[in-house]
């Protein structure tokens, strides 16, 4: 069979048929892929064909992109891309899909973003959001709180969608008096087609940056409308559906604020921290030895154990209702686990918050030494585990914070309209 | 007209929709009339491609700031109609259509296809892009012994329709939006506009002998590709009928010839074709649209096993189906009405004692007439009802004139079984009594006139030839 590579214009002939047409890549060797010239992909089953006849080799194209020039009188945004749907780039030949690093392809595909402001991008990797790890948060935070204190209005944070609330309650953590804002945005439709939602995602990211609040924020569609955005608080915020615009959802809480493309910021909440000038820390440490895990009827205990040999230093469950476990057979189990790590307790219900003096398991819980963190999200209460035990070596205060409200991931009241918001 | 000499060159482009519900989703491919339950306010942004490209139209619409509305309903819309999912696996039974069609038409099948995104952004798809796909090339069909080359058989989405506009936002219904439609197009060999019809007629005829394909107006669109020597080619779509292709085909020819003779201005274009065989135009003809391979769906093969079993299972073509509905006794009319009536084929193969002309009929105009005459707008007619009467039919219980009765009792909301005791053909013996009785009620009248009397309420209860032997 016939050597061809990727581009090479060629005529194929075998029992049956013939095709003349351009060489895609193909994923698997034994299918050649052509693309036709009424523009058509065909698959042909590569030993199939007999006559193979290159009429021109492949020629190398570099894609030609107008430079971006910063206008003056304009606001600094930095946008620190990490990979994922929002930044990725189909190339229309090949159909291969390409990570977007530099702001001219950014730029070039949502020419709003530079009216609004002189949009610098910073791309320290490129990796689909489920593999990021917790030096990959460090360096987010770390080049984040760079920016805003060179000066930046405000910083733009893209990945893929999946985990997207990890990194905004990991930011939330990890960056101390933060007094700027800070948008973590991704995309749920990919940028080749029409209905990108990504770029009005972006653009109302960057009217989030020119606003006062001072927090860290997913800042996604409201609804399957492209109308506006929400800007919602980073660490009570979930993916809510696996594909819809609107998947990004506030739990136990309201939005900070909504957004318009074209018409900006319309602050929605109450209390939120203001803009001021004061100098960011990025206080990035985090433990890693952290699990997440949630709590099922039939679930053995002995996964604690599992961890608490494997030497991990925090477990979050996720209980059932107000934050139980099937008391008999975990209670001793988790008895002895507090003494070698914080063992902490949110709900998989995820709206509402546990509660230890309903029932008596939760009583048990917390003779056992389980902390209950309230409304806590458990990633978030994860990210809050990994962060307070990488930068705090007393583990009572460690305990004692896990139960108090740091970022705002705590609710002392929950209103009755943020159910199913 | 002296096709040859002008240079005359004809193709068509033939979509055809299916009837077997949606093609990447599992919602009824239904087109409603009724209030839809929502809408959604979408966006379309020129996205730039290679070279940093955007494309004019979308750039165009997205300055003017312009919104698309999309009407939807809850039990026959989705989220993948609406962009908020991605496709699931293609039709099953829209794929096999489409390769029974490709393999009648004698082409090359594709070992994979690949569904590809075709950019399109007025709107008419939420997306942005259109999923199409080539199953199939190079391949033939016989009209009037001419051999028309088929050069592409594929498989795509209907668009949504547009149902109303203003300045700002133009409103699409997602009801059609995702239809299967099987696309057929030729080579440019058509000689004559005459033919042009005979072939769109062929092909529509291919597509509806799947037993897939969907019935009514507009559910067969054809294009046709027209141009003459020095003349760039044109496009004449929306025939509202395929009567008045060739005289439309005819005046675009003149209206070649006239702008050559003027010398305008020549520009490939698209034109809407009227009912008074005129036409006018509609838009340039679009470039070639940006294709590239969607990346939420994997190649799809088409094995060996899946074509054998094609051709094992291809239908009857319309043309050997018409002559045996012939030979089986029905005329032209009658057999041209049921050409395509699955609820003939079934009724006419379980029932083969019984006469073709007498299934035709009860079909086409018995039931109709069962209803006005039991006064009911709605039929309330089952294929059980059918099958019912029919055996009673073929086991001598009931005669042929009882099954006008019949209906008109089912219409009316009887069952089968109770209708079939007011009509049941009576004995020998009973008639006989029948009969005596009448004679003796009726002893004054006229013997003429007597006849008739017998046979009008002896009507359905017995074969008329036998009333008469017993008179």
């Amino acid at each position: 069979m016939a050597k061809f590579a990727a581009g090479d214009f060629v005529r194929v002939s075998g029992r049956g048929f013939e095709y003349t047409g351009t060489v895609m890549p193909s994923q698997d060797e034994n299918i050649t892929i052509l693309k036709l010239e009424n523009g058509y992909n065909v698959g042909i089953v590569t030993k199939r064909i007999k006559k193979p006849h290159i009429i021109k080799r492949a020629k190398q194209s570099t894609p030609v992109l107008s430079k971006v020039k910063s206008k003056s009188g304009l606001p600094k945004i930095t946008i620190i891309t990490t990979g994922g749907t929002i930044t990725s780039r189909v190339d229309y030949k090949t159909g291969a899909t390409h990570s977007l690093t530099k702001p001219e392809e950014l730029i070039a595909n949502i020419p709003e973003l530079t009216k609004l402001a002189n949009i610098k991008i910073i791309s320290p990797f490129s990796q689909w959001s489920e593999d990021l790890t917790p030096q990959d948060f460090q360096r987010i935070a770390d080049t984040a709180a760079v920016e805003l204190n060179k000066g930046a209005s405000g910083v733009i944070v893209t990945q893929g969608t999946d985990t997207l609330h990890f990194t905004s309650a990991a930011l939330s953590f990890m960056i101390k008096d933060l007094s700027k804002p800070i948008a973590v945005v991704g995309g749920q439709r990919s940028s080749d087609r029409g209905s990108f939602d990504g770029a009005q995602n972006l653009i109302c990211a960057v009217h989030y940056c020119l606003s006062h609040i001072a927090e860290v924020a997913i800042v996604m569609h409201a609804n399957t409308d492209d109308d506006y955005c929400y800007a919602l608080r980073g660490t009570k915020v979930r993916k809510m559906h696996s594909s819809r615009r609107d998947a990004f959802r506030p739990i136990n809480c309201l939005p900070l604020a909504k957004i318009d493309p074209k018409k900006g910021v319309e602050i929605l909440a109450k209390n939120y921290n203001k803009r001021t000038d004061k100098t960011v820390k990025a206080d990035t440490q985090l433990e890693p030895k952290v699990v997440l895990i949630k709590f099922f009827p039939g679930l053995k205990s002995d996964i604690i154990n599992y961890y608490i040999d494997k030497g991990y230093k925090g477990i979050i469950l996720e209980g059932t209702g107000f934050g139980n476990i099937a008391t008999d057979t975990w209670i001793p189990t988790l008895e002895n686990a507090s003494k070698h790590a914080i063992i902490c307790m949110t709900t998989q219900t995820l709206y509402g918050t546990t509660n230890n003096h309903v029932y008596s398991a939760g009583v048990r819980e917390e003779k056992a030494g389980v902390i209950h963190c309230n409304d806590t999200l458990p990633e978030t209460a994860y990210m809050k585990l990994m962060h307070l035990l990488g930068t705090n070596k007393n583990l009572n205060e460690v305990r004692k914070q896990m139960t108090q409200n740091l970022v705002g991931e705590i609710n002392t009241r929950i209103e009755k309209n943020s159910f199913l918001y | 007209m002296d096709y040859p000499k002008l240079g005359f060159k004809c193709g068509l482009e033939v979509h055809g929709q299916l009837d077997v519900g949606k093609l990447f989703c599992e919602c009824e491919g239904r087109l409603r009339k009724d209030k839809p339950h929502f809408t959604v306010n979408r966006k379309l942004r020129a996205m730039a491609g290679e070279s940093g490209y955007i494309d004019a139209a979308a750039a165009h619409a997205q300055a003017k700031g312009l919104r698309y509305v999309y009407e939807g309903y809850n039990d026959t819309t989705c989220l993948v109609e609406l962009d908020e999912e991605p496709p699931h696996t293609v039709n099953k039974e829209a794929l096999d259509a489409a390769l029974t069609i490709a393999t009648i038409l004698h082409c090359d099948i594709a070992d994979y296809v690949q569904v590809m995104r075709k950019t399109i952004v007025d709107g008419t798809n939420v997306s942005g892009f259109q999923r199409t796909s080539m199953i199939a090339t190079n391949g033939y069909i016989e009209v009037g012994g001419d051999k028309i080359s088929i050069i592409f058989v594929g498989l795509e989405e209907d668009a949504a329709r547009r149902t109303a506009e203003d300045k700002e936002t133009v409103t699409y219904r997602l009801d059609r939006l995702g239809i299967p439609l099987v696309e057929i197009a030729t080579g440019p060999d058509i000689k004559t506009p005459e033919q042009a019809k005979a072939v769109a007629l062929a092909i529509g005829m291919l597509i509806r002998a799947t037993g897939k394909a969907m019935r009514g107006i507009g559910t067969i669109r054809q294009d046709v590709n027209v141009s003459i020597k020095n003349h760039p080619r044109i496009e004449l779509k929306g025939f509202q009928d395929l009567k008045s292709m060739p005289e439309t085909i005819k005046r675009e020819v003149k209206r070649q010839q006239e702008v050559l003779y003027k010398k305008e201005k020549l520009e490939s274009h698209v034109r809407n074709a009227k009912p008074d065989f005129t036409s006018k135009y509609l838009r340039p003809m679009p470039g070639s649209a940006r294709m590239y391979p969607e990346t939420d769906l994997t190649l799809i093969p088409i094995s060996r096993d899946k074509r054998a079993d094609i051709e094992k299972r291809l239908p009857e073509l319309p043309d050997v189906k018409f002559n045996r509905l012939l030979k089986a006794g029905l005329n032209d009319v009658l057999a041209s009405q049921v050409l395509f009536d699955d609820q003939f084929a079934y009724l006419h193969k379980k029932f083969k004692k019984l006469d073709p002309k007498l299934i035709a009929t009860t079909l086409l105009s018995t039931q109709k007439e069962a209803r006005k005459k039991a006064d009911q707008d709605e039929g309330n007619f089952q294929q059980e009802h059918f099958e019912e009467i029919f055996k009673l039919l073929q086991d001598g219980k009931i005669s042929k004139e009882a099954v006008l009765d019949m209906l008109v009792e089912v219409a009316k909301g009887e069952t089968v079984a109770s209708a079939a005791k007011k009509f049941k053909l009576m004995s020998d013996v009973e008639l006989k009594k029948e009969i005596a009785k009448l004679k003796k009620k009726f002893a004054k009248v006229p013997e003429n006139k007597l006849k008739g009397i017998v046979i009008g309420n002896l009507r359905g209860k017995a074969d008329i030839q036998k009333i008469m032997k017993f008179l």
